[in-house]
Order: C-alpha cells, then structure tokens, then sequence
C-alpha cells in the first residue's frame, strides 16, 4: 500500500500576497491576515443532551458553550455557536494528536465531535474601516451596539456560508474573525479584498498564538 | 423579504431556501394490526404530488441553509408575503424544538 504524506498547506497560497493592497497612499484602514495553525472541532450535542454538554464544556475550556448565536473566550479555545444545540472549539494546533484526543473524554456519550481543521480557513479582518468594508458585503448590522465583542453569527457572505464572530479590539479597532470551508476561501478572500481596496489594505499570515 | 430566524435572528431572504407546503403529512401504508390499508397508494400519491394552490395564509417548510442550517416551518401569505409565525421545525437541535421557538 502507498504512503500518504498529509502535509497541510494554506488554502490561501495563491490568493494572498503579503504586503499592502488596494489604495497605497496614506495609513492602510485595513488589515487583513489569515490565522494558520488553527484547529477547529465541530461540538453537537445529542438529542436531550444538550444540558450535559454545555456542562462539560464548562468543565473542559472553563466557559459556558453558546447557546446563542455568541463567541465565549476560554483560556485554551474559543467557542463559538453554529447551530442550535452546537458549537466550533477554535483553538491553536497542539502536537500531533489532533484537537479530539485531549476532549473526547470531557464529552463522550453527550456530543459528537468532528474534527474540521483541515477543512476551514480563519481570516481576521480589523483596522479603522474594518466594518466599512464588511457592510459592503454582509447584509448584518455589524453596529457596535448590535454587534459588540462577543458577538457571532451563522451567516452568509457573497453567498458563501461562514461563521463570523467579534473578538477583543485591538488597538482601538472592532477584529472581525470568519471561518469560512476551506474550498471557499480563495474566492471569499478575494471579496474581502476588493472590499477593502479602496480603504488600503495590509495583507498578512500569522499562525495563531497558542493559549 | 427578511425572514426572522428563531436561532440567528432576522436575515435576508437569500440565506434560505424554499421546499414547499408544510401540511402534508406521511401517510401510514399499514394499519396498526400490521394489514395493508386499501387506501395506500391513493394516499402516497396524495402525499408525494398533490398540492393545494393557496391563495393566502399558508404553513411552509423552509431551510436556513444560508446560516444556522436549520429546517423552519413559517406561517406565510402567498398573496402579500406577510409573514405571521416562525417556528423551529420538529427536530432542531437536540432540545425540544418547541421550547427554543418562542
Ligand atoms: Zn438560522
């Protein structure tokens, strides 16, 4: 039987250039960077099962699982809600044993777990102008009062199903994340970028920080 | 159209799809004694093809495949496309769906 060699590689590789894109005079109001090194679990509960998952999540990252369309920050991962009833375990990859191994105890005859990190491309969008170029593909209001830190959605952008939710500001700027399947992020990447052009743009890849 | 999404919230009508009459219910082929029940394939048929034209308010299955990827089932005019209830239809996630609908 052949070896398989399962290295992974950016779905990103052709699409993004690092650099400055779009206008280039004056300070860039744009920065858009794709997170590498991410590891994503898909977390069901099973039927009637839901109050026991949300304890053992809890137990397991030390913060309540959503169950509504939220981010909540643990120590090790973040959770975010997809669905009724589930949520994605974001994290950075550690070791070689893949995310499921250190948390299929903490859920075992409660959820399904499904490891989706091959399978889904992180991009952070922030700057000055961040929501301005949202707005202009997102049919959500991204306003600081209805959506704040904290806040996720299930969604659609350019009719590509992603799952976007708001973390901590960074230097006085909203930081908007997307999860997007990884066959779609070339294209999304794209709009994201002409989005942005006219604002300047600062184009990055940067492994997520661990803890 | 926006239609409000129990789970996300009101969204744009492009993150949902479209399947048709929520009324119609699967037809038993059998009756509780486990014999055939004559009227079955008249039944099926009923159920499989057979729609009503509604000129009004009507009950539809919809999918929030744009977003949560849940099954809706809405409460809608064919003729002004006024929107009455959403629900969560039977089935979505791992609660009741009737008590996360409201
Ligand atoms: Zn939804």
């Amino acid at each position: 039987m052949a070896d398989y060699l399962w290295s992974t590689q950016s779905p990103l590789q052709k699409a993004l250039v690092p650099g400055r894109q779009g206008v280039r005079s004056g300070e860039a109001g744009i920065a858009l960077t794709e997170m590498t090194g991410v590891a994503v679990v898909q977390i069901m509960a099973r039927r009637g099962r839901w109050a026991q998952t949300a304890k053992a999540a809890r137990a397991h990252f030390g913060v309540g699982a959503p169950d509504r369309p939220m981010a909540a920050f643990g120590k090790a991962a973040t959770l975010v809600w997809s669905g009724p009833d589930q949520f994605l375990a974001v994290a950075a990859v550690d070791g070689s044993a893949g995310p499921i191994a250190a948390m299929s105890d903490a859920f075992a005859g409660n959820a399904s777990l499904s490891d989706q990190s091959g399978g889904r491309c992180r991009i952070r969008i922030t700057g000055a102008r961040a929501r301005d170029a949202l707005a202009k593909i997102s049919s959500l209001d991204l306003h600081d009062t209805v959506f704040p830190v904290g806040a996720a959605a299930a969604t659609s952008i350019d009719h590509t199903g992603v799952n976007l939710w708001r973390s901590a500001d960074v230097a006085g700027n909203a930081v908007y994340n997307v999860l997007v399947f990884a066959s779609f992020a070339d294209s999304l990447w794209h709009t994201l970028v002409d989005a942005a052009a006219e604002y300047g743009v600062d184009v990055d890849r940067m492994a997520l920080p661990r803890g | 159209m926006r239609i409000a999404c129990p789970f996300c919230g009101e969204r744009e009508l492009g993150e949902f799809t479209y399947l048709g009459d929520a009324a119609p219910k699967r037809p038993s082929a059998f009756a509780d004694d486990g014999s055939e029940q004559p009227d079955a394939q008249d039944a099926f048929h009923d159920y499989v093809y057979l729609r009503d034209n509604i000129a009004g308010e009507m009950t539809e299955s919809w999918y929030h495949g744009g977003g949560c990827r849940s099954w809706l089932t809405i409460t809608r005019s064919t003729t002004t496309h006024e929107i009455k209830a959403v629900k969560a239809a039977p089935g979505a996630g791992a609660r009741v769906a009737a008590g996360l609908a409201s």
